[in-house]
């Protein structure tokens, strides 16, 4: 046949690109590697920003968290534009099949009283937190130093643009179609005590300008509020016939879990650079100085005003999840401030 | 598509939900100020009153965004690895057609990849959130269409040159300065210039010049991969065109303060956009074996028909005038190509693509699309490039080309209404001589001479010995350049691989 | 309800293939006056004034439902402005 003999005789000249032939030798490449690596500029810019005349308009100096190699870190899942559109294609259709088996049950009007407080009061605020997250996570998008470091922020500021609309979604299917929880919601986020924490926190992180740094902080931040708000809860919800709400969480849970994928290879490659292993840790105890406390307090603030609506042990939960991650912290050799 | 399970229905309108999901999520901060959290909206002398009156008409959500895109490229993927499996490269019209695809790669992931940055910046940093969201959904689109580039054009790099080192060659090959200052003068201004830049007058006065001629020539031409990536990724550009329209709309209706700036923008962009783009009209006349329609056709049919008769008397509303140097742009239309290729004929031993005199049937096609200009560029060029090659020799320019202080492309462009004028423009700044191809970049530059004496001229750093040496070939092993990768055409390793893998033999298996 | 629209031309490119045909047939149904013109892989839907993009019209030739989201797979490019995009149906127009 024309087309086997044809393919006999053709052979490539190369395997992929020259930039992965010099940083990984003559091999083929994955199309993670060749759609994320030395993507990025490095060098010859042409002209300054305006709006920062001091740097290039890719600089490592944008942020405190340096790499020698910025393409020392990889994404541990390997995402690059197709995989990641379709895995959250998936997990929304999900989310999408679970809210409309909730909706459809109108289990969420079902719940009980103490509980349908939590979402109206708790959850439901928290739509803008995941909105604040995403400023802080696009940050990283724009000023990260390499193409793969970039693509996990942008991934994750999509993600938590889309967490904040399925936490909104939760809250029209909440009032049978209706926006006016989402307004409450808002008012709460505005001038409920037991949310202000969290709050300031997003607020003062935005006008940080290390983006780095903010995704340090918030990612700490989230750390306790996703164990006590999607972790514990869950578990309780199930326990006190508030299924509907389990339904919900385990989506945000399980989102987590591959966000936490990418920050820790993040961090751990920060902390094993040849060059800056130590400038890195000091960046980050930098930020566990000055905001840990107020982490904290900010979630256990959210903690006490769950337990006030039903009472499932969540200031405990926000207690052992902080002394869990303070201890993962110090065994990365960082100094995490005493309580208050 | 998958048939979506069946909803109940909704008791709030799409744009409602769609307002629930998106511009309420914003709330006025109090512990610290608006203008700490967003400190670059107000430099560039924009006057906003309310961001909540900018309109999305698209109205995705993150869910339908994911949906809609997963579904493109799990079509375009599929298009890439059966191209893959069946060696589709050998079902082209012939291996000059990728030096068209070379060029192409070296110049373009690199702008769509600072589109998705600094789209990501926008996102960030503009106070609006229906801008800010429109925006992140476009950072992520340049980010896929910067990827799908790379990945379709992989499985032609194992077999062709020029293609190999793009990333590398983007940051340092002369002609890829043209592109790459381009995107650097969008990405280093304010944001409401990076949207007139690149949201307005890339986006959706030119690309459809660069893209749709040029993905329909890929289907013509046989490459599937090309014309694949390209309708899907102009699926997107059609969001990226709204956003564009939208965002010039919006600054005009906020306050008519504006005007000025906005129409200095305007002019500024469009003359950039459309040299970066002439290019593009040299790589259709003169790369693809096989034409969909010419460059002048195109600009016709793109611009003058669609932009300057619709969109244009659109703007009049607001006092938006055509841009400033639009009728040097007409006037050109018919030499543009032809003397952009012959500048990439020249000097094309410094750079990762071949060339080559057109043949017959070239010709042919040339002088019924450009019957007025072609004959007299033929005589004055083309024959004599030939006498050289008759007489066994090609003809390269042995000089190092003096480069537009603006555009960077070789000053090559003549006098309008004289096209066997060359035209020269300089401006003085600070004692020292800048030099530039036409009235269009020398007036860019004298509005902002401090940001284009900054400029890194290719040519000036070869002189000042910053390009890995002083002779071509020390310049050529900095650039990345490898045998096969650029020169003549006819007996290039490209031509001869070929005709090795169309060897009769081989075809009559 | 129509849209005031000035009488100059607007335009979609729509992508040449077996899923389009239902949306090209149905704009061509619902438009009068409409020119067409093919080119390697593309069809060029133009028209003077208003171009409507029915969801009924379409629905109906495709025998499926059809979101209007899911003109933005059909389309390569357009000119004009998307004055109105709902649930039901899109229009392309100039404003002015």
């Amino acid at each position: 046949m024309q087309f086997e003999l044809r393919t006999q005789v053709v052979e490539p000249r190369r395997k992929t690109f020259s930039n992965l032939v010099r940083r990984y030798g003559d091999r083929p490449a994955s199309r993670y590697e060749e759609g994320s690596v030395d993507i990025q500029a490095t060098e010859n810019f042409h002209y300054r920003p305006l709006w920062a005349p001091d740097k290039e308009l890719y600089d490592p100096t944008y942020t405190a968290f340096r790499l020698t190699d910025p393409y020392s870190f990889m994404d541990p899942r390997q995402l690059y534009y197709a995989p990641y559109v379709q895995s959250r294609a998936a997990s929304g259709e999900a989310f999408a099949k679970s809210l409309e088996y909730v909706d459809t049950r109108q289990l969420l009007l079902k719940l009980p009283e103490g509980w349908q407080a939590i979402v109206a009061d708790l959850l439901l605020p928290l739509r803008h937190y995941e909105a604040g997250a995403e400023l802080i996570s696009i940050e990283g998008s724009r000023f990260a130093y390499g193409t793969t470091i970039d693509q996990a922020c942008t991934y994750a500021a999509f993600d938590r643009i889309g967490n904040a609309q399925n936490i909104s979604r939760v809250g029209i299917a909440f009032n049978d179609g209706h926006a006016h929880a989402l307004a409450e919601a808002k008012e709460k986020w505005l001038g409920d005590p037991a949310l202000q924490g969290l709050r300031r926190l997003i607020e003062e992180l935005l006008i940080e300008r290390d983006y780095a740094k903010e995704l340090v902080a918030l990612d700490l931040c989230d750390r306790l509020l996703y164990s006590v708000m999607f972790t514990h809860l869950d578990e309780a919800a199930l326990l006190s016939g508030a299924g509907a709400y389990s339904l919900v969480a385990q989506h945000f849970s399980t989102w987590f879990l591959d966000q936490r994928r990418w920050i820790d290879q993040l961090i751990k490659t920060w902390f094993a650079d040849p060059e800056y292993s130590e400038v890195n840790k000091a960046a980050f105890n930098d930020v566990l100085a000055r905001r840990w406390n107020q982490i904290v307090e900010a979630v256990s603030d959210v903690a006490a005003a769950l337990d006030a609506r039903v009472d499932t042990g969540a200031a405990a939960a926000a207690q052992a999840a902080t002394s869990a991650v303070a201890a993962q912290l110090s065994e990365l050799g960082l100094t995490v401030p005493g309580g208050k | 598509m998958t048939v979506p399970t069946q909803k109940p229905a909704r008791k709030l309108s799409m744009q409602q939900r769609y307002s629930a999901l998106t511009h309420d999520l914003d709330w006025d901060p109090t512990y610290v100020t608006e203008e700490e959290i967003y400190p670059y909206t107000t430099f560039e002398g924009i006057k906003v009153h309310d961001w909540s009156k900018w309109e999305d008409p698209f109205r995705l959500t993150v869910e339908a965004y994911n949906k809609y895109q997963a579904e493109k490229d799990r079509r375009l993927y599929a298009v890439l690895d059966g191209f893959a499996q069946s060696q589709g490269q050998l079902g082209l019209t012939e291996a000059r057609y990728m030096n068209a695809m070379k060029i192409f790669l070296q110049g373009i992931p690199s702008g769509e990849y600072q589109a998705h940055r600094n789209f990501s910046h926008l996102a960030r940093y503009f106070n609006g959130p229906g801008a800010r969201f429109a925006s992140l959904c476009q950072s992520l689109d340049e980010l896929r269409h910067a990827q799908t580039e790379v990945h379709t054009l992989s499985h032609y790099n194992k077999f062709f040159g020029g293609m190999h080192d793009w990333s590398r060659m983007s940051d340092r090959v002369w002609y890829l300065s043209v592109p790459k200052s381009f995107f650097d003068d969008a990405g280093t201004a304010g944001p409401f210039e990076w949207l007139i830049a690149i949201g307005f007058s890339f986006e959706y006065l030119l690309t459809n010049l660069l893209f749709v001629p040029f993905m329909s020539g890929a289907a013509f031409n046989g490459d599937l991969p090309t014309m694949t990536f390209g309708f899907s990724a102009q699926s997107d550009e059609s969001r990226h065109m709204t956003l564009g329209l939208e965002g010039i709309k919006f600054m005009l209706e906020q306050d008519e303060d504006n005007l000025p700036i906005v129409q200095a923008w305007l002019d500024k962009w469009f003359w950039r956009g459309y040299r970066l783009i002439s290019l593009v009209a040299g790589m259709m006349d003169y790369m693809l074996p096989k034409r969909v329609m010419s460059w002048k056709e195109a600009f016709e049919l793109y611009f003058e028909e669609q932009m300057l008769n619709g969109l244009f008397k659109d703007l009049e509303y607001y006092g938006i005038k055509p841009p400033r140097h639009v009728q040097w742009a007409i006037d050109e239309k018919e030499i543009l190509s032809h003397q952009v290729y012959w500048v990439l004929y020249q000097y094309s031993h410094a750079a990762a693509f071949t060339t080559t005199i057109p043949d017959a049937e070239d010709q042919a096609w040339l002088e019924e699309a450009y019957p007025d200009t072609w004959p007299v560029f033929k005589s004055v060029v083309w024959d004599k490039a030939q006498r050289v090659v008759d007489s066994g020799e090609r003809y390269f320019n042995p000089g190092l080309p003096q480069l537009c202080q603006v555009c960077q492309i070789p000053m090559g462009f003549t006098e309008p209404g004289n096209p066997l004028v060359q035209c020269q423009r300089h401006s003085i700044y600070e004692g020292e001589r800048y030099d530039f191809c036409s009235d269009g970049c020398q007036w860019i530059f004298d509005r902002e001479p401090e940001k284009y004496v900054q400029a890194w001229l290719p040519v000036h750093q070869i002189y000042q010995g910053n390009c890995g040496g002083p002779t071509l070939p020390d310049v050529a092993v900095w650039y990345g350049l490898e045998p096969g990768d650029g020169g003549e055409y006819i007996g290039s390793m490209d031509h001869q691989d070929w005709l090795a893998w169309h060897a009769p033999t081989i075809k009559e298996g | 309800m129509s849209v005031e629209a000035a009488p100059r031309p607007v335009g979609v490119d729509i992508q040449e293939n077996e899923e389009n045909r239902a949306v090209v047939e149905a704009i061509e149904a619902d438009n009068d006056d409409l020119t067409v013109r093919h080119m390697p892989g593309i069809i060029r839907l133009t028209k003077s004034g208003q171009l409507v993009i029915n969801q009924a019209s379409i629905e109906e030739r495709l025998g499926r439902p059809w979101e209007t989201h899911e003109f933005q797979m059909a389309m390569i490019s357009y000119f004009g402005e998307f004055v109105e995009w709902d649930d039901d149906r899109i229009v392309i127009a100039w404003k002015h």
